[in-house]
């Protein structure tokens, strides 16, 4: 509906050619995606335009097609030159926003990061989700309790240029250096964007290694591709799914065992995090070591030394809670 | 008899079998696990829907086209499918619109390409970037995922436990596209057509209807290769297809057909795509990156052409007469 | 070959109609549209697609169905490879250079691959697309190399009067040079013959293949200029920073007007194609209209274009 929408817009620019400026009143704070048409980022959406209504501001969603950096930064430089207020964005590559920092700090707008960060960019506040450091433990931590210290792990990733994937995965690698000496993992593969490349890999994993205990999705879009392959090559029960996945997206995998659990935030409630962090940026209020934001229920945590505003914990979804989560 | 079937069968298609032969016993030295049951029915699930794609696009490629926006076909087809299946449709009739939906893609396709006078490489790039689109807006940003597993249970399965359905559907699917390009006046005409379009038209072929013709037969097979992908798969997202096009096309030209038209090999193409599903499984299995697994594609591709031009495919010939002969001897 | 012309400038005049109406439709829509950073904005954006373009109108026009759906593969593996050899020790003096000297070498590959050992061109440089796309890829890991020398960053994203530098300095002359090559030497006469009737080419004494080389190290040469500009711009080297770039700078080429047969088309038809997808892409992205619809809109676009075509080819029979 709403993409028809668009194209009625479209057509009224194109062929009416009966345009008005749009009255700009209100600040605008926008949130760009690392790829649109993917309910991860969907639902991040859902919750800016809740916090916008909220917070009296208008909530701009706009991303690329592919998670194709070029495509991101043009989107990014385009809400510059819009003079948007406040740009949020999920960097897809730490360094690819390095070019519009400078002039969107010239033009006094405030450019953040949330959901994936670009550390050394010179953005104003990162938005975390959670800390890397506690999603990867507590994804491998929740795995070696169900699996065993003596298992074979391997990684199905998404892109292998995305910068947040690639942090969580290097996470593990290290907490499993350092805590399970017994747990081997497997070079992580990558199956690009595509759900039917990473069943192939995840069947291929599963195969290569008959002793295979554990199967982590690593990017959102991987997460049917595992589940299905665990169920496909009946074993369930042998190897255990897991992975960064949404309720919606792994609960007929989780209900039918494939997987034993998934670690994931509310990204609704990131999204309207997000949209207040732009609108504080915008009215010039810093951030408290501890901030009360109108319609989270717990209190949002702010590191001064590395500019991180905390959603909070990861949630763990298993068979008992995922059914109380629609996103 | 033998020497007959081997210069019928011809030297491309030896060799291919001679490299599908030669990776599986390297692969099987390096992982017991190679030829396990298991793993050859994951390579098998694996070439599926490309068996099915790269026949399709052998007609077209027959007829001197091409069509990179086939893997589009294929994720438009699946969301149908999928949907259907969501309303509750029974799954032999939520099948069915796979192919229906291919066919009405091949028709719109080949008329554009034909009636519009636009070469096929242009037209179906503008097509795909169109059909892109189309597909996001069918999703409306959210993914077809959870899809019920009634469709799995018929075309996912195997018969009596060992031969898998898709199998059967791919040995018809070749054996009919066999008959239809020998045995058939339509078969005669789209080589035809390929070989030389002013002669065929002359001699009073229906060159427009051809063309039209191949391209809906290519989509009709994306339509059917989407069947399996939703039994396969379950879900459908938004880069569905994304990189069918060029691993079809590779594997077609692989396997010896021409993009220049007037040349089909079915059996090629069937090995072309066995070869290179075979070798990103193996890959995997013997523990190398899956990161270059397309630079081994690329190396392949070339080289076969290459080894070809070099005339060793002729060599090759000549030995496989050679190794016949004396098996008839 | 007045033929050719008549109808090359017929398409120049049908390309700009439509850009204006587009530029029309956006600035009516929203007013702000028609602030110069957009301008600017657009101009950066296309300058590595104007490049790569420039390179695929030169492979097309030579004929003998050519084509390069490498070029994408070739920006990143340049970018990647020009880092790795500062790393090895390559002097920081020569840095602009290697990046064009990688494409070239690489664009030799394809130029052996179609002109000696006779692969047609679509099959070879889809096979090269994998070779070259992959290796970036593989050698990295997907990882970003860092340490473009600062003193080219001010070069990559930097402007004169609202110009992007590289757009100056690089994409310009490239343009200049190759449509005063197209115009006024032999070898754009060449071109042109050779496109147009090979075997006429060849009896007349054109080295054709000797040309057809030389239009593939062009393409590579132009790719690692497109790949410096990405360096410099971004202050790394991205494995994946050509990406979409073959299927978009053929639409760009195909849309300007050059004949996918070879013989007939020019490079300023196709600089105002790619400024038109550029400022398309802006523009939608400016009002607010979902990525995904600009997808569609230029491949519509390129059907449309192509179909207009018919009209003049039934007047003429």
């Amino acid at each position: 509906m709403k993409s028809l929408k668009t194209v009625l817009a479209t057509g009224v620019a194109v062929l009416a050619l009966a345009g008005v400026a749009i009255a700009q009143e209100k600040p605008r704070v926008a949130f760009v995606p690392q790829l649109i048409g993917i309910p991860y980022f969907n639902s991040m959406e859902a919750g800016g335009q809740k916090a916008a209504e909220e917070f009296g501001v208008e909530f701009i969603y706009t991303g690329p097609v592919d998670a194709n950096p070029i495509d991101q930064l043009q989107i990014v430089q385009n809400l510059v030159n819009q003079g948007v207020e406040a740009i949020s964005i999920s960097t897809i590559d730490a360094s690819a926003i390095a070019p519009v920092v400078a002039e969107a700090k010239a033009k006094g707008l405030k450019l953040f990061t949330s959901d994936s960060d670009a550390p050394d960019s010179g953005r104003d506040v990162y938005v975390a989700q959670a800390s890397d450091q506690g999603l990867g433990e507590t994804l491998i931590d929740q795995l070696v309790s169900r699996i065993g210290e003596d298992a074979k792990i391997g990684f199905v990733s998404g892109d292998a240029t995305s910068s947040n994937l690639n942090a969580w995965i290097k996470i593990i690698q290290d907490r499993v250096a350092e805590k399970y000496p017994n747990v081997t993992l497997l070079e992580p593969q990558f199956a690009g964007g595509s759900s039917d490349r990473a069943a192939q890999l995840a069947s291929d994993l599963m195969t290569a290694n008959p002793d295979l205990k554990g199967l982590i999705a690593v990017a959102s879009s991987t997460c049917p591709g595992v589940g299905q392959a665990i169920e496909t090559a009946g074993k369930i029960g042998e190897v255990l799914g897991t992975g960064y996945c949404s309720p919606n997206t792994a609960r007929s995998y989780i209900e039918s065992g494939a997987m034993g659990f998934t670690v994931l935030w509310d990204p609704a409630a990131l999204g309207y995090l997000t949209v207040w962090a732009g609108k504080q940026l915008i009215d010039g209020k810093p951030f408290e070591a501890s901030n009360t934001v109108p319609g989270l229920d717990q209190p949002i945590p702010y590191d001064a030394a590395t500019g991180i505003l905390l959603l909070g914990d990861p949630t763990v979804f298993t068979k008992d809670n995922v059914g109380n989560f629609d996103f | 008899m033998l020497a007959k079937l081997a210069q019928r069968i011809g030297g491309r298609e030896l060799t291919l079998l001679a490299a599908v032969v030669a990776a599986a016993v390297v692969f099987a030295s390096l992982s017991p696990v190679f030829l396990h049951p298991n793993n050859v029915y994951a390579i098998i699930r694996n070439s599926t829907e490309l068996m099915l794609i790269g026949l399709g696009l052998t007609f077209v490629l027959a007829i001197g086209g091409i069509d990179v926006s086939v893997g589009m076909i294929l994720g438009i087809a699946a969301i149908a499918i999928g949907n259907l299946l969501l309303a509750g449709v029974d799954p032999w009739l939520a099948a069915l619109a796979g192919p229906l939906v291919g066919l009405a893609l091949g028709a719109f396709s080949g008329t554009v390409i034909v009636l519009g006078r636009i070469p096929a490489i242009v037209a179906t790039i503008g097509l795909l970037g169109v059909y892109r689109t189309t597909i996001f807006a069918l999703l409306g940003g959210s993914w077809l995922s959870g899809l019920p597993s009634s469709l799995s249970e018929i075309f996912a399965a195997r018969i009596a436990g060992v031969i898998p359905t898709s199998y059967i559907v791919i040995v018809v699917a070749y054996a009919a596209a066999f008959v239809v390009l020998r045995r058939t006046p339509f078969g005669l005409h789209l080589l035809a057509v390929g070989n030389a379009e002013e002669r065929a038209r002359l001699s009073g072929v229906a060159v427009r209807k051809v063309r039209i013709a191949a391209y809906m037969v290519s989509g009709a097979l994306c339509g059917i290769a989407a069947t399996f992908y939703i039994a396969n798969y379950r879900n459908v997202e938004m880069t569905v297809g994304s990189t069918v096009a060029l691993d079809a096309i590779a594997a077609v030209v692989l396997g010896g057909t021409s993009i220049l038209g007037g040349k089909a090999s079915l059996l090629g193409t069937a090995l072309g795509v066995l070869l290179i599903r075979m070798l990103q499984n193996g890959f995997t299995i013997v523990g190398l990156p899956s990161l270059w697994q397309p630079v081994v594609t690329g190396v392949l591709l070339l080289l076969a052409l290459t080894l070809e031009r070099a005339a060793v495919a002729g060599l090759f010939r000549r030995l496989g007469g050679l190794v016949a002969a004396r098996r008839t001897a | 070959m007045m033929a050719a012309t008549t109808s090359t400038t017929a398409k120049l005049v049908l390309l700009l109609v439509l850009f204006a109406g587009i530029l029309a439709s956006f600035a009516l829509y929203e007013p702000r549209f028609l602030q110069p950073s957009l301008a600017s904005t657009v101009l950066q954006f296309a300058s590595m697609l104007a490049l790569v373009a420039l390179g695929q109108t030169l492979i097309v026009l030579a004929g003998g169905a050519g084509i390069d759906l490498s070029v994408g593969g070739m920006v990143s593996l340049s970018a990647i490879l020009t880092m790795m050899a500062m790393s090895a020790g390559v002097p920081e003096a020569v840095f602009p250079l290697v990046p064009v000297v990688i494409g070239a070498l690489l664009g030799a590959v394809n130029g052996v691959l179609v002109t000696k050992i006779r692969i047609l061109p679509l099959i070879a440089t889809l096979g090269t697309l994998f070779v070259f796309g992959g290796l970036a890829m593989a050698l990295t890991g997907g990882a970003s190399l860092s340490g473009v020398p600062q003193w080219l960053v001010p070069f990559g994203r930097g402007n004169l009067g609202g110009v992007p530098w590289h757009v100056l300095v690089l994409v310009v002359p490239a343009y200049l040079a190759v449509a005063g090559m197209l115009t006024f030497t032999p070898w754009g006469r060449w071109f042109y013959a050779m496109g147009h009737n090979e075997r006429a080419a060849r009896l007349v004494g054109i080295d054709v293949d000797r040309i057809r080389f030389l239009a593939y190290v062009l393409s590579g040469a132009l790719s690692g200029l497109a790949a410096l500009v990405s360096l410099a711009w971004f202050g790394s080297g991205r494995p994946n920073i050509g990406q979409n770039l073959e299927l978009e700078s053929l639409a760009a080429v195909l849309l300007g007007g050059v004949a996918i047969f070879g013989g007939a088309g020019g490079v300023l038809g196709v600089l105002v194609a790619v400024l038109m997808i550029v400022t398309l892409k802006t523009g939608l992205q400016f009002i607010n209209v979902s990525a995904v619809w600009q997808v569609g809109i230029v491949g519509a676009l390129l059907l449309l274009v192509l179909l207009v075509d018919l009209i003049p080819i039934r007047r003429r029979s």
